[in-house]
């Protein structure tokens, strides 16, 4: 075969990384805290590698329906998607071989690579990937990712064997992107055409791995696609994958997890602890690879739909009210620096303003008199026309780790200072889309992944601020105003990169000058591996590693 | 842990051996003191975290929410007698001032549980045969559930918060003090005294208030010592599910749980409120064994 | 009447009176059930929430109005509540316990996978609580105060901790014990521990006081005066009778076991009851937590059902009125 077929993108020497970082603004590749792209001695093949996911275990295996990260973590060793992301950030064709856009870019040709077979032995073709999107389309799946992700396609012709013709309702310059996720990953269609049920229970894809079994509340096993044999030319090698199989398993507890890596029982962890991370790294036996992911960077959302942040003096008296940076500093050990922007690092596109959240009192003191807010009751809270000025903070127990909270918690006192009550409610996950829903927030953090700059479009469109049936609704600070809405579809649907970079930088700023979040660091993404694992740190387009090149040295 | 030994108060000793101590025979006056010294000590212990309930900054000068990230994850030293915590607050003063809204949840949970296993158990105990039926089944239904399924229930439906931890664990220890109450006062109806009493000719009511309650209630105040310990380790198991006090308030099952990410990093996060929780839930046990004693010598 | 006619009237009697027993504690068994699933049908659905939400990929899906009224018609959620209760009992009745909302497998399937794995669990805490408290019940009838402490702090310890602590001694110290909990024999020793160490200090407690009263009793007095050694009255009398309260407890004991598995598997990460329900509740998976909580009231039931046999066979007054 003589198209390359890129695998995800290959982890670069971390000098290289850090230059990238600093030339490039925004470079996607994960780092590994001691970095050889390539480890030392001949591969082996055979063994069974035990992954522990600290995530809650999915309802479903199939990441087209909901669509969290989960899922697409344990998906990418058993599904591969259209396009992808090679070191430099750059999308790329992965199992598409290639794609052209009209004029009035409303209608896009995909051209399919030819000779790939899905596990099951259906073959690969323009058919396929238009079934694996009208599942995605289709609401009986109730995709929310990729739903999202694909709005804009209006109809798809399967022109011949590898072609694909989409048509667009309005021109989406991020549909490679889009591609190039998990949750748009192509599925064998004789294998979705089984019941929903069964698909959850062991979906079908051209991975390096296949779903063998699934032990609900235990562990996921997925043993070695045998016939996986196209050559890579980022991976570093061909043929199928080294190991035998992978045992996917579930560890709630963050430490119980970094005992079980430690103990041997398992060889990677995910979710780890900023503690255990830097516990790890004292010591040569654990190595740490660190894979902040695209879309949003991880923030706090103020509501701008309600009393008191409906006033910009308040929101912004409020973000120079909290101190992040100390406790950033002494939660998170060095594994987490601080954001400035509404983008993770990894967007090339991202823009930050630092100015805009100094931790500066006297200042939020400033604004709050001049916003009303002048008085003071005893317990040294602000007032205003007899109300206390007093923001409900719901945070999900399952979103915000320990680090996280405690975070919050510093941020409750130092804003308490400046008389501010941050009520923090700690809720279950459904609690907390709840609280959501019922708009009953001022303050609230929500990640977001999604590859590319027009995250921007789910989190601050007006129209997103519709809600679902389900009462979800993405724009969580609500804020609505058309001139942004504007700037948002034009940089959406432009064919100049340039102008699309210049109109997303403005949304930006229109987004950090209006207060409307207060951004703190990257999604964080913490790896820790035993050093018997080798060859780690080959990540997919949204961060989740893959395990194709990995081998277990004896 | 306090979620299964919330249930205790179900068999609790007083029950279980009629709790006749027999006195050793040769006991002097020196062995009788110290046997007395537990309790002494657990009555201090207690005074001293009441006192801690009611005036903690006479105890603990410096504010517990005072945060200093500087200075996180301090050892226990000249500075800070028992350590810091990971944002740099100082763990004896949390301590102190945490003894309020833990106290207060317990003896708030334990009052809950009692009033409604009063209710249920003298209205079992005393209400006619269809209506202890009724209230036996009901409780036997309260039992078959395991009591942190109606605790999560009970949070889901109304929300966390202080009010619904005290009567999310109120509720789950209420059946096990009813079925305590309940026998006690069956045992009581069948009393000589009670018997004489309907001889005579009292009213139901008479009996119940003049003979009965008081009795039963004698018991109920051992329970109720021991519930107290308990009901703070049932809202400690609520603050590890993420569903105990909200932040900042220093309740030790609160603290016990945020220490323990921390724990091979900073052990005193969790040891010391570990620590007031063991030995106020000892204490409380001490106190109830040696009432036991008292009353039934 | 001639003796051998008041002999089988008596055995007619006590054969009527296991058939009253049988009957009634078979009807207690299916109030029982039937009042659990009713409480949890009716308590679950008071929680705020779209029940077709939790289905289709819970409250942040994107799920379209079709798309949740086609899974309240699937599920049957459409229905009138007091359709769907009596549709669920009906169900219930025939031993269908409904689908998954959040496993999108049968109820009856997930649970074969976990209650071995919790009985496992719990039966082997249960019995090791038991020796530690028998130890400890004689351990305090020589060192008294020793005994107690141990007892007292053993019951005030939470499970979380506990398992916390052990996990950093005995597995990332010392190595002996994986942290992730296998069903090898060293696989269980830390859950186990954990689940039977605060319930060993209970029971102790218990134990104690009746061992206490033993030892002192008309028959320990007059063992020891045919000369027994003192270990041989302990041994061969008084643990005999300080094991009866404690006996009676497990009863319970073991239900309220499950509780207890809900914080150690989830620690642990061995599948189980308590892991699922945990998960179940989160969810709002309505099937899934009716199927644990029936499970663990049926598990109830059926201990009470053998221990009120057992003591019926020890001492036959119980049965009489």
């Amino acid at each position: 075969m003589t198209f390359a077929h890129p695998q995800a993108h290959k982890l670069i020497p971390a000098a290289t990384v850090l230059a990238a970082a600093l030339i490039l603004s925004g470079c996607t590749s994960a780092k590994t805290s001691n970095d050889p792209s390539k480890d030392a001695g001949a591969p082996v093949t055979g063994g069974t590698l035990v992954y522990a996911s600290g995530d809650a275990e999915p309802s479903c295996l199939d990441p087209h329906v909901g669509g969290n990260y989960p899922q697409a973590l344990v998906a990418s060793q058993y599904l591969e998607t259209l396009y992808t992301k090679d070191a430099d950030g750059k999308i790329i064709p992965w199992l598409a071989q290639d794609s052209t856009v009209t004029e009035d870019g409303l209608t896009r040709i995909v051209k399919i690579r030819d000779g790939i077979k899905f596990t099951d032995g259906t073959a690969l073709d323009a058919e396929a990937v238009k079934v694996n999107f009208e599942h995605l389309l289709n609401p009986e799946t109730a995709s929310s990712t990729g739903y999202l992700a694909l709005g804009k396609i209006s109809s798809m012709t399967a022109v011949d064997a590898t072609t694909l013709e989409i048509k667009l309702s309005s021109p989406d310059n991020s549909l490679l992107e889009s591609f190039s996720m998990p949750w748009v990953a192509i599925e064998s269609p004789t294998a979705l055409k089984r019941s929903k049920a069964e698909n959850c229970e062991s979906p079908v894809g051209t991975g390096p791995f296949k779903v063998e079994s699934w032990k609900k509340q235990d562990a996921v096993n997925l043993v070695r696609n045998a016939d996986y044999a196209l050559p890579v030319p980022e991976a570093g090698h061909a043929g199928p994958a080294y190991l035998d199989g992978i045992t996917w398993r579930f560890i709630p507890e963050a430490a119980t997890r970094f005992a079980a890596l430690q103990a041997g029982q398992v060889q990677v962890i995910d979710n780890a602890q900023p503690d255990a991370i830097a516990a790890a790294s004292k010591g040569a036996s654990i190595k740490h690879l660190d894979a902040p992911r695209p879309g949003a960077a991880n923030r706090i959302e103020l509501n701008s739909s309600k009393a008191p942040f409906n006033d910009e003096k308040v929101r912004e008296a409020f973000v120079h009210s909290v101190n992040v940076d100390a406790g950033i500093e002494s939660l998170f050990f060095g594994t987490a620096s601080r954001s400035y922007s509404p983008l993770s690092s990894v967007e090339p596109l991202a823009f930050s303003e630092k100015s805009l959240f100094s931790y500066d009192p006297a200042k939020a003191g400033e604004l709050l008199d001049a916003a009303g807010w002048k008085d003071r009751d005893s317990a040294g809270y602000r007032i205003k026309d007899g109300n206390r000025l007093t923001l409900a903070f719901p945070v999900s127990t399952s979103q915000s780790i320990p680090a996280e909270q405690s975070l919050f918690e510093q941020m409750q006192a130092t804003a308490k200072e400046s008389g501010f009550e941050i009520k923090i409610k700690l809720l279950d996950i459904s609690s907390w889309y709840g609280d959501l829903a019922k708009n009953d927030y001022n303050l609230v953090s929500a990640p977001y992944t999604k590859v590319g700059p027009s995250v921007l479009s789910i989190l601050f469109h007006s129209k997103s601020t519709i809600p679902a049936p389900s009462g979800y609704f993405a724009n969580l600070s609500q804020v609505k105003d058309p001139t942004l809405d504007e700037l948002l579809d034009s940089a959406g649907t432009t064919k100049d990169p340039a102008q699309r970079k210049e109109l997303y930088t403005e949304a930006q700023k229109m987004v950090l000058e209006g207060y409307y979040l207060l951004p703190l660091y990257d999604q964080q993404n913490h790896f820790l591996y035993s050093e018997k694992l080798k060859d780690v740190g080959t990540t997919t387009a949204v961060a989740s590693p893959t395990f194709f090149d990995s081998w277990l040295a004896n | 842990m306090s979620i299964h030994n919330s249930m205790l108060p179900l068999t609790d000793p007083v029950l279980v051996s009629a709790g006749t101590r027999v006195p050793r025979p040769g006991a002097t006056l020196a062995r009788r003191l110290v046997r007395r010294l537990p309790t002494v000590i657990a009555a201090v212990v207690l005074l001293f975290f009441i006192l801690a309930a009611i005036a903690p900054y006479l105890l603990a000068p410096d504010d517990p929410l005072a945060i200093n990230p500087a200075a996180a994850f301090s050892p226990p030293g000249p500075g800070h007698l028992l350590g810091t915590d990971e944002s740099g607050r100082d763990i004896y003063s949390r301590i102190i001032h945490g003894a309020r809204p833990s106290l207060l949840i317990g003896a708030a949970a334990t009052a809950a549980g009692l009033g409604l296993a009063l209710v249920l158990g003298i209205a079992a105990g005393f209400g006619g045969r269809w209506l202890d039926f009724g209230i036996g089944r009901i409780l036997e239904v309260l039992f078959a559930l395991p009591g942190l399924l109606l605790a999560l229930v009970f949070i889901a439906l109304a929300g966390p918060g202080v009010g619904t931890t005290v009567l999310a664990v109120a509720l789950t220890t209420a059946p096990g003090y009813a079925r305590v109450i309940r026998g006690q006062i069956i045992a009581l109806r069948a009393s000589p005294m009670v018997e004489a009493a309907t001889v005579l000719g009292r009213s139901r009511w008479r009996i119940l208030t003049a003979h009965i309650l008081p009795n039963a209630l004698a018991p109920v105040a051992v329970l109720a010592t021991l519930g107290l310990g308990q009901a703070v380790l049932w809202a400690a198991s609520l603050s590890f599910l993420g569903l105990g006090s909200p932040p900042p308030a220093p309740e030790w099952g609160t603290m016990l749980s945020a220490g323990r990410t921390y724990l091979s990093l900073a052990w005193w996060m969790t040891f010391f409120p570990g620590l007031a929780i063991v030995i106020l839930a000892g204490s409380a046990t001490v106190l109830s064994r040696s009432m036991k004693a008292a009353s039934s010598q | 009447m001639s003796p051998s006619a008041t002999t089988s009237t008596r055995q007619g009697g006590a054969l009527k009176a296991s058939l009253r027993w049988l009957l009634s504690t078979l009807a207690g068994g299916i109030f029982v059930l039937w009042a659990v699933a009713t409480a949890i049908f009716f308590g679950i659905r008071m929680i705020p929430g779209d029940p077709a939400a939790a289905i289709m990929g819970g409250p942040g899906s994107q799920a379209s109005a079709e798309a949740l009224e086609a899974a309240r018609i699937e599920y049957g959620l459409d229905q009138p509540l007091f359709v769907q209760y009596f549709g669920q009992l009906r169900r219930l009745a025939v031993g269908d316990l409904g689908t998954s909302y959040s496993l999108k497998s049968p109820v009856s399937e997930v649970l074969a996978e976990i209650v071995p794995s919790t009985l496992v669990l719990a039966g082997l805490a249960l019995v090791v609580a038991w020796l530690m408290a028998l130890l400890l019940a004689v351990l305090s009838t020589r060192i008294s105060v020793v005994g107690s402490a141990v007892e007292i702090i053993s019951a005030a310890v939470p499970h979380f901790w506990l398992a916390s602590v052990l996990i950093m001694i005995f597995s990332t110290a010392l190595g002996w014990f994986p942290p992730v909990s296998t069903n090898t024999p060293g696989g269980l020793v830390l859950p186990v521990v954990t689940l039977a160490l605060p319930l060993a200090g209970f029971l102790g407690q218990v134990m104690r006081d009746s061992l206490e009263k033993a030892q002192h009793s008309a028959f320990a007095l007059s063992a020891r005066a045919r000369g027994e050694s003192e270990i041989g009255v302990l041994l061969r009398h008084s643990l005999r009778h300080a094991a009866l309260p404690g006996i009676a407890l497990s009863g319970w004991a073991l239900g309220s076991l499950l509780s207890g598995a809900v914080v150690v598997e989830s620690i642990f990460a061995r599948p189980g009851l308590g892991r699922a329900l945990l998960s179940a509740v989160t969810a709002r998976d309505i099937p899934l937590v009716t199927g644990v909580a029936l499970v663990s009231a049926g598990a109830y039931v059926l201990i009470m059902a053998v221990s009120d046999l057992a003591e019926r066979l020890v001492d036959p007054r119980i049965g009489e009125p």
